[in-house]
């Protein structure tokens, strides 16, 4: 009996429409996550796109998003047979309660489970997909998917099925249901957010529901090598992750059975209501008949036009809002977009907080919840056009007088409207997140302008398109296949290089968006272009009238035949309004796409920069002679998104041999009005490269100068097809020397980097730094071949109302014919790398021991600024009392839109910063890192670290730049707020070099070679740096420091590496602390120390021996992640505490002795003698040793 | 007068089945019957008439409506209730009653309300209006059917099969609703059941695999079958030899006997007794001759 159930439960649901159309859509977008290159989840260069960690990330992320359709499912396997009244009928029968309900149960969650091998087939089809790369895919491992199918995905379909069937069961109401999945959802997105905090690996991974939390903390740190071949293993808190969930998931399963009523039906709520509501309606009276008054006649005017349509739409519309999937629908949009949302002012890895300002959340938003909609408009154009055949009332509508259009068009209408209102939900989830966030200032017009009415417009277009196609097709499913086929397509054709938004349906440029710039002059484009579209679908929508099924008859054929005679009229007139409006608009769309603008494709973009590599590379090693002297005159058109640069260089062969040729090389798309060098003759010029060589009529003797003198324009007519000038905004210019002025060489820096293109246009695998200490690399600093230091001379002149700002001093202003122009120089020599940027600015200044400390801000965006000027003073003292005299008596911190980055730059006394950081940081929270003055220390820093010491552009340049740069924040930040911080601080650092180690594109290089690698040269240097100051002592690093500075500042060639670092370093340390820095800076060096067995025992004194247990280890690892045991044998920090230097409650009171003692590898035991008894004891209690399980290195203390 | 004029009309579907095939018929104000069995193709020429379908040749003009050429134009005159009609969910009858109002043409919101609430008293709905049509019984179904197709006082009325399914007290009701309506338009009433036309229809037609086999007046073809319909009770045994010596035109239990009707213009003798012929008999032996050329 129990089988038969189950059974035909089973066939029952794989035959209902949701399951098929949910298999369909999870296939697809696990397809596309493999297939499509815009979307990687968990694959890099170097994890393959098959590898098991990528399959089990995918499987953990659909099975979250699975338990939508498992309610769907799951949820009316009891509650129909009440709404059908069926359930008295099977009640009468022998059939037992249990059968009846797990049978039942069974059935259904077997047909989820089924429907969920879509997941791994869709993952499989799209690691088949004949465009991918064979070499970012691994060996296709049948047990990979298994294993996330089995072991990932459906204990999640098992638990979520398990509640869904209880909450319905139990409540008998399908409504709780959906609550419960939406609560469940947000839930489940929250505590994954919450809980990737570094700390909280163990409580995700035993309590974050759906087992995302257990896997992550499983292979947090895995390596390549291991993601691409491992799945960890079924033990500890994965295990116990297993079993507390499936526990659950049966206790559930126990109650539903505890709590159902078997033979409940006839005094159920339901018949009660129905009782109710019949009593309620007989009791009004008839209304009495005049029989006098005239009766209404059919009138068919303008009136009645209006009325049928506003009748239409609103009958479309509540069949839609009143449908309980539309809130399913929506509930799932707002619940993916909760967590986003919420999250959107966790930035970075610090656990940094910015403001929710209206643009953070526009951009969270624009994750899921524009697909979601899509999904709705999608899925109702279907039901709607279908709906009249479907509930068989087409027969009595189709008869009626109601012309046409009164059906084609409400139902475009009702889609629009459900589009705009789903869309509006999301706003206000937005401002309710906002409020939350104690953020109220809430810019409705900005929701409005920034998303709903360009998305809502781009989404009605898909549903014109939906609901044409619905019109022709001769079924539903047909109609929603084409536009699965369609959504597709738009992925596949930009993959393979068609990218034109002239035939991409409903496609047109992006708009960034900035609180600096707002919309600017981007929306032009992108209207542009909906314009074009909108006469399209206009084209379609009349079609759609022409073509409409009425009646009985739903052949194509006969419809189309009747297309000319339905097309005259009102109807060939608004087709012929699409079609002008189409063919206009389209017209001059091309003219600014194709004929003002480049059309450009990545796919050409990369063939371009193949290209470039193929003809120029090998002139990289050829001499050039140096920029020594910079003279240059930027007029910036703010609104007109143009700059003319006139410059002159003095160039300057340092070289010991004669130079006969020029190479000049500019960016891609800058129009070079004119370059004059004395005495050269252009022998070639590369047109599409930008790349021309010239001949010298005398070679440049060894120590000669020759002036160069050029006039460049950099401009964006019209509006462009992809790819808008970012740089040159209304309100927010920010433009690079390099793009407005020739180099000289070749360099690397348009080459393409991704390994998987760079074999497809046949070019070496990967282009990798000279290696450390290779001969003729300290000829070269690494921001650029053609220069060492300069003297500039830069003037900026732009728009009266705006304030411009160069790298130097401000030698004079002047305002004429509302144009402003201010000239900057430098007395001390800079590197050949600056900006100039313009921008309605409110400045704030203090003078501070002779430097004038100055911020550049909107005035939407104060809140930071004193905090930067305070970090700017703290840097400042420390860095001029332990590393050198600043250079300049001016440090200038400027905004600039978000779109054109998310970064601060150090140009010499210039710091651009980016309102997407933390110039909108969120400091109330005073637990939090203070990222405003990390950052701006950092950023300070590098006026010492690059712009007095840069280093050779071979292996570990960065490492004097970017690593001492972090070290001096880090002093800033120890000095500031105390150790405890630091710990918070180094804690992040650890875990996003630990992180980032497994996603590395190239090998993973000891800090001493890194190759320009973030996650080393920051992450790894602050922790590297951090450490080796608390063991040779914070005073012999900056004798070091200072050592190196008095040695190479602003000097070069020969420029230093990190060897010179290093020995200076190596100088200042003991001898017991020479193989510490050989393994903080030449190796890669692990630690793995455990603590455990801790015990006190109270001595006749009063006071405490502590005991505890170290087992350690330390390990080498190799560039793919290979490991070695090494003797460890080095003296740590042991602690005992009052509270785990891992919690919250820990600061420097809870400490009740550190001491330094000997570690070695093994087994050992460690004693203290201590005041007071401990509650925990541990190894390197401020987790400066790399060690992937930190918190095990502190034990709990038994007290006896 | 309005009169509806169908001409050689002949409609034949994409499958190749031929539902209609030449008819020609006129059909005067009142209500008029058009009595078939099913799969004659009555539906078919409903929703020919209906506007739901185009026919393959042939003409229906209404008054000076071409029907065919155009549709829009009857619909404004139209009341239609098909033989089988779903409604959306969630929706009161109320609602529904007053969107069909607002589709045929009635803008005026309080002359709109005014239509709808006497059709819902008229069709005795008044007391469940506020109810999900969805929960309607089937009499209370057909009797929205025929309110909304009322709206408007239409001068041409098509219903299809309104009686099939109802039990007799729900018939009733709706035959008299029928019977009310106005003698000044034309109402095609289709059906298979006798009593509906027989109750009801001055004037009839019955059809049969796509033709018209029999036009007129009720009265008149009854009349025209005096004196040729003779019955006889059988054995179960005797059918066969019956079937093949005489015209038997229908056969029913009666006491566990089998009564046969033949036509016959003479006494086939064998104890059969001439009976008094009903529109019953008129549309059996009708049909016959259709059945056995088929």
């Amino acid at each position: 009996m129990f089988g038969k159930i189950a059974w035909f439960e089973f066939r029952y649901q794989t035959r209902q429409v949701v399951f098929w159309v949910a298999v369909v859509i999870f296939a697809l977008l696990a397809f596309g996550s493999v297939a499509s290159d815009n979307v990687r989840i968990g694959a890099t260069d170097n994890v393959h796109k098959n590898a098991p960690f990528v399959i089990g990330a995918t499987t953990l992320i659909f099975a979250e998003l699975y338990m939508f359709v498992v309610a769907a499912l799951v949820a009316n396997v009891i509650v129909r047979d009440e709404e059908t009244g069926f359930g008295g009928i099977i009640r009468s029968t022998r059939i037992s309660k249990a059968d009846y309900l797990y049978g039942r149960f069974l059935g259904a969650f077997g047909a989820a489970l089924v429907g969920f091998l879509a997941v791994p087939f869709g993952l499989w089809l799209g690691a088949s997909a004949w465009w991918i790369d064979h070499e970012t895919l691994g060996p296709f491992v049948l047990f990979h998917y298994a294993w996330a199918y089995l072991v990932l995905g459906a204990p999640v379909v098992f638990l979520t099925a398990a509640l869904f069937f209880t909450v319905t069961t139990v409540t008998r109401s399908m409504m709780w249901t959906y609550v419960g999945v939406v609560v469940l959802f947000v839930a489940g997105q929250v505590m994954g957010v919450v809980l990737s905090r570094p700390g909280y690996e163990h409580i995700a991974a035993l309590w974050e529901p759906f087992g995302a939390g257990a896997y992550g903390a499983a292979v947090r740190y895995w390596t390549p090598s291991e993601r691409n071949t491992q799945v960890p293993a079924i033990a500890g808190d994965f295990l116990a992750h297993l079993l507390i969930w499936l526990s659950v998931a049966f206790g559930l399963l126990a109650a539903a059975y505890a709590l159902f009523r078997f033979q409940a039906s006839g005094s159920g709520r339901r018949s009660r209501r129905r009782a109710v509501a019949l009593a309620e309606s007989t009791d009004a009276a008839p209304p009495q008949a005049a029989p006098s008054s005239p009766r209404a006649r059919p009138v068919f005017d303008a009136r009645t036009a209006r009325a049928q349509l506003w009748a239409r739409t609103k009958l479309d519309a509540a069949q839609v809002f009143k449908s309980p999937a539309y809130f399913v629908l929506l509930g799932l949009a707002a619940a993916a977009s909760v967590g986003n949302l919420w999250f959107s002012t966790e930035v970075g890895s610090y656990g940094g907080k910015i403001y929710p300002v209206t643009r953070v959340m526009v951009q969270a938003l624009s994750g899921v919840f524009p697909f979601m909609t899509l999904i709705i408009a999608t899925y109702y154009a279907g039901e709607l056009v279908w709906r009249e055949k479907e509930r068989r009332t087409h027969e009595i509508i189709d008869a009626t007088p109601a012309p046409d259009w009164t059906f084609v068009l409400p139902k475009t209408l009702a889609i629009s409207i459900v589009t705009i209102s789903t869309l509006l939900a999301g706003v206000v989830v937005s401002i309710v997140t906002q409020a939350l966030r104690g953020y109220f200032d809430f810019q409705i017009g900005d929701y409005l302008v920034w998303w709903v009415i360009p998305t809502g417009i781009d989404l009605m277009l898909i549903a014109a398109l939906a609901i044409f196609v619905q019109a022709l097709v001769p079924h539903k499913f047909v109609g929603w296949a084409v536009m699965v086929v369609y959504l597709i397509s738009t992925i596949v054709l930009s993959n393979i290089g068609f990218e034109d938004n002239l035939y991409q349906y409903g496609g047109g440029p992006a708009t960034p968006v900035s609180d600096m710039n707002g919309l600017g002059h981007y929306w032009i484009g992108s209207y542009w272009f909906r314009l074009y579209w909108s006469g399209f679908a206009l084209i379609l929508l009349v079609l759609t009238y022409a073509l409409w099924r009425r009646g009985t008859e739903s052949r194509l054929r006969p419809r189309l035949r009747q297309l000319p005679r339905r097309l005259t009229g009102a109807a060939g007139a608004v087709l012929g309004l699409g079609i002008a409006v189409f063919v206009a608009t389209g017209a001059w769309a091309f003219y600014n796409t194709h004929v003002l603008n480049p059309y450009r494709t990545s796919l050409g973009d990369d063939k371009w920069a193949a290209d470039y590599e193929r003809q120029f590379l090998r002139y990289e090693s050829l001499p050039q002679p140096k920029i020594a002297k910079v003279k240059l005159d930027v007029q910036i058109w703010p609104h007109q998104t143009r700059v003319v640069a006139r410059g002159v260089y003095l160039i300057q062969n340092r070289t010991a041999q004669p130079i006969s040729q020029l190479h000049v090389r500019f960016v891609r798309d800058l129009e070079v009005n004119a370059l004059a060098i004395p005495g050269a003759r252009l022998v070639k010029d590369f047109g599409p490269y930008n790349y021309r060589i010239y001949a010298l009529d005398r070679p440049m003797q060894p120590g000669e100068v020759l002036p160069m003198a050029f006039i460049t324009t950099m401009q964006q007519q019209g509006f462009r097809n992809s790819g808008a000038m970012l740089r040159i905004m209304d309100n927010g210019a920010f433009v690079n020397e390099e793009d407005l002025r020739p180099h000289l060489g070749m360099d690397r820096s348009f080459l393409l980097q991704d390994r998987a293109k760079r074999r497809k246009y046949g070019l070496p695998e990967e282009l990798r730094m000279p290696k450390l200490g290779a001969p003729g690399a300290d000829q070269f600093n690494y921001i650029g071949h053609d220069a060492d230091w300069v003297t500039a001379d830069i003037t900026v002149t732009t728009d009266a109302d705006q304030i411009p700002v160069a790298p130097g001093y401000q030698v004079s202003q002047s305002v004429a014919n509302g144009r402003r122009t201010v000239r900057f120089v430098t007395d001390s020599p800079i590197l050949d790398f600056f900006s100039a940027q313009s921008a309605r600015y409110a400045v704030s200044t203090v003078p501070y021991k002779g430097v004038n400390i100055s911020v550049y801000y909107t005035p939407q965006h104060p809140w930071n600024v004193g905090r930067i000027q305070k970090a700017m003073q703290a840097g400042l003292d420390y860095y001029q009392a332990n590393f050198s005299p600043y250079q300049f008596h001016q440090v200038r911190v400027l905004e600039f839109p978000a779109p054109q980055g998310s970064f601060a730059e150090s140009f010499a006394n210039t710091i651009p910063w980016s309102e997407g950081i933390f110039f909108i940081a969120d400091n109330r929270d005073p637990e939090r890192i203070d990222m405003v003055t990390y950052v701006g220390a950092h950023e300070l820093g590098h006026q010492w670290w690059a712009h007095q010491l840069i280093g050779a552009d071979e292996q570990g340049s960065t490492v004097l730049s970017e690593t001492l740069a972090q070290y001096s924040a880090a002093m800033v930040m120890k000095h500031m707020y105390g150790p405890d911080m630091m710990r918070k601080f180094l804690k992040f650092e650890l875990d996003s070099y630990l992180r980032a180690r497994g996603c590395d594109v190239l090998a993973e290089q000891p800090l001493e070679r890194v190759e320009n690698q973030p996650y080393i040269h920051y992450r790894k240097g602050s922790l590297v740096m951090y450490r080796l100051q608390d063991e040779i002592g914070e005073d012999a690093v900056n004798r070091a420091l200072r050592h190196l500075l008095h040695d190479y500042a602003f000097k070069g060639p020969p420029y230093p590496t990190s060897a010179e670092l290093v020995k200076d370093l190596r100088a200042e340390a003991p001898a017991d602390k020479q193989q510490l820095i050989t393994d903080l800076f030449e190796r890669i060096t692990l630690y793995n120390v455990k603590a455990s067995h801790g015990v006190a025992r109270r001595r006749p004194d009063g006071r405490w021996d502590l005991t505890f247990t170290v087992d350690a280890r330390k390990v080498y690892a190799d560039g793919s992640g290979h490991e070695t045991p090494t003797p460890m044998n080095e003296t740590l920090d042991v602690g005992a505490f009052d509270v785990d230097p891992g919690d919250p409650g820990y600061n420097q009171s809870k400490v009740i002795a550190v001491q330094r003692v000997p570690i070695h590898s093994g087994v050992q035991t460690v004693t203290m003698v201590l005041s007071r008894a401990p509650k925990f004891a541990g190894v390197d209690p401020f987790a400066e040793l790399i060690d992937r399980d930190a918190a095990a290195a502190i034990t709990k203390v038994a007290s006896q | 007068m309005p009169s509806l004029v169908i001409d050689q009309l002949t409609h034949v579907y994409p499958n190749g089945v031929k539902a209609l095939n030449g008819i020609s018929l006129t059909i005067p104000n009142g209500l008029y019957g058009l009595l078939g069995p099913n799969g004659a193709g009555k539906s078919t020429l409903m929703r020919d008439i209906a506007t739901l379908q185009a026919p393959t040749s042939g003409s229906i003009c209404f008054d000076d409506i071409d029907v065919v050429a155009d549709p829009q134009k009857l619909r404004r005159t139209l009341g239609y209730l098909p033989q089988d009609f779903g409604v959306y969910p969630r929706v009161s009858a109320y609602d529904m009653l007053e969107h069909m109002a607002v589709l045929k043409g009635l803008a005026d919101g309080k002359a709109r309300r005014e239509t709808v609430e006497r059709l819902l008293n008229q069709t005795n709905l008044w007391n469940v209006r506020k109810k999900a049509l969805a929960s309607f019984s089937g009499g209370m179904r057909q009797r929205f059917g025929i309110a909304q197709a009322l709206i408007g006082d239409p001068s041409l009325i098509i219903v299809d099969e309104p009686t099939a399914g109802l039990d007799p007290e729900e018939r009733l009701r709706f035959l008299n609703l029928l019977a009310e309506i106005g003698e000044n338009v034309v109402v095609i009433l289709s059906t298979h059941i006798v009593e509906d036309v027989s109750d009801l229809c001055p004037r009839m037609a019955i059809i049969a695999e796509g033709r018209i086999v029999r036009e007129g007046e009720p009265a008149a073809l009854i009349a025209g079958l005096k004196g040729r319909i003779w019955t006889k009770a059988l054995s179960r045994d005797e059918l066969t030899a019956c079937r093949a010596a005489h015209q038997v035109i229908s056969t029913r239990l009666f006491a566990g006997k089998t009564v046969v009707n033949v036509l016959s213009d003479t006494d086939p003798g064998e104890g059969f007794t001439q009976a008094a012929g009903g529109l019953e008999d008129v549309y059996f032996s009708s049909l016959s001759p259709a059945r056995q050329a088929a």
